[in-house]
């Protein structure tokens, strides 16, 4: 059973149940403290003197976060000679909120050759790359690697003329209408 | 001017009792974590909330509660007369405080140390019941936002013209010179969050105006109630629909 419910509106008393994620308690009330969609998770067997716990939770799914080993889709904003910065745009199928910034750090561009990687032979700003999440990283971003064949870059426009390129190895891209031959990290899709 | 005529009806036809038409919409902005617009009559507000993000000054960062901001402004075209930009204007800074401090104490900030929350307010039409409007509004973009909260916030003002008690002032019984009293409160609670007025009135007159005023507000708060039930219902079904097409 589904029921919506408003904030500080009473759900159920304390003595009967355990309160949840989108509640607080008051007094003897469990209630709710999101506009939301209200439902009651029952008492696992194995535990024992548990009593089913309240939830309320908003309709819309939340805003996705990144974590290690979630394959993102994200565009590179900078370079620098060490690190690449990108700004990760959707975690899986799920396009993120908020906008959160990732790292691609020279020795993750990919899994060969690490030594001898150039950034911008790999990336250039602009440039829609699929990454996994390797770490939390740093205060200020996410950890990124493209070092797998199914990672890299899956959208780059040519320098040229502007518009998007065609993949030739994992190595080229090509600009369709200036032929000219363009270094990436490209990703098998 | 006769401010309530002889049969008991007022300027713009309601009773001493009686609320102007409500109307509300949520989700407005897209850019803004929350938002809503409030209509109480010819009195129209958009409010937009964003956050809980992490707060943008350090050195003002609470570690065991979120901090809650308010900026509060007229349009230029709200009004009857066209309003030039001031510098600083006072009492939109008053409202803005008197904003965010009625809604702070509703949101259960210690859930949500080191951040803060945004609330700007705009008002579209100015019609009296600005401040009102206003809480109604942000309190709206607050839920819509999914920011934790107490109970139910709902404002509403009454004033007293002609020997009467009026609820829920317009602008032109706000300059008719009697006093106005604003009231919010947290209706599941039965807590004033907020009780404001400029004017001096006797006990008897103040008693009679603050219970007016309360009922206003519970009026206020069905009809706040039941547009978030609507909205929860038309969010939960376009999900569905989203669901069902993946």
């Amino acid at each position: 059973m589904t029921e919506t419910c408003t904030p500080g509106q009473r759900l159920g008393l304390v003595t009967e149940f355990e309160p949840g994620a989108g509640t607080y308690v008051a007094g003897s009330f469990v209630c709710a403290s999101l506009v939301g969609i209200q439902r009651t998770v029952p008492v696992e067997e194995t535990a024992d003197k548990r009593l089913p716990r309240l939830e309320v939770s908003r309709s819309t799914r939340p805003d996705p976060v990144p974590s290690p080993g979630d394959v993102v889709t994200a565009r590179i904003t900078r370079l620098t000679p060490r690190l690449a910065l990108a700004d990760i745009l959707c975690v899986g199928e799920h396009p993120c909120a908020q906008r959160y910034s990732g790292v691609v750090r020279i020795q993750d561009v990919r899994a060969t050759e690490i030594d001898s990687v150039r950034l911008p032979a790999a990336f250039r700003p602009g440039d829609l790359i699929r990454a996994e999440v390797l770490s939390l990283g740093d205060a200020r971003s996410y950890f990124l690697t493209t070092a797998k064949n199914e990672l890299g870059v899956v959208y780059a426009k040519s320098i040229a003329a502007g518009v998007p390129m065609v993949p030739l190895s994992w190595q080229e891209m090509q600009c369709p209408t200036t032929q000219s031959v363009e270094s990436r990290k490209v990703a098998r899709v | 001017m006769e401010y309530v005529n002889t049969v008991g009806l007022r300027l713009d036809g309601r009773r001493p009792n009686e609320i102007r038409q409500l109307r509300a919409e949520m989700s407005t902005l897209a850019s803004a974590d929350g938002s809503a617009t409030f209509e109480m009559g010819n009195t129209k507000v958009l409010a937009a909330v964003y956050g809980p993000r992490e707060a943008s000054n350090r050195a003002q960062t609470d570690t065991s509660k979120a901090t809650v901001r308010c900026e509060y402004s007229m349009a230029a075209f709200s009004s009857g007369e066209r309003r030039r930009r001031g510098k600083s204007d006072r009492r939109a800074t008053e409202t803005s405080l008197a904003i965010a401090n009625t809604l702070e104490q509703n949101i259960l900030t210690e859930l949500l140390p080191r951040t803060q929350i945004d609330i700007y307010v705009q008002v579209l039409q100015a019609d009296g019941g600005m401040r009102c409007a206003a809480i109604n509004a942000a309190f709206l973009a607050l839920a819509d936002a999914g920011v934790p909260m107490r109970d139910s916030v709902a404002a509403c003002a009454a004033g007293y013209l002609d020997g009467t008690a009026l609820l829920d002032l317009n602008y032109t019984e706000d300059g008719g010179g009697g006093p106005e009293v604003a009231v919010a409160l947290q209706t599941g609670l039965h807590q004033v969050l907020m009780l404001q007025t400029d004017s001096k009135l006797s006990m008897e007159v103040f008693e009679e105006v603050v219970e007016l005023a309360s009922n206003g507000c519970r009026a206020v708060a069905e009809f706040l109630r039941t547009t978030l039930l609507a909205h929860v219902g038309r969010l939960s079904l376009a999900t569905s629909i989203a669901k069902s097409e993946a």
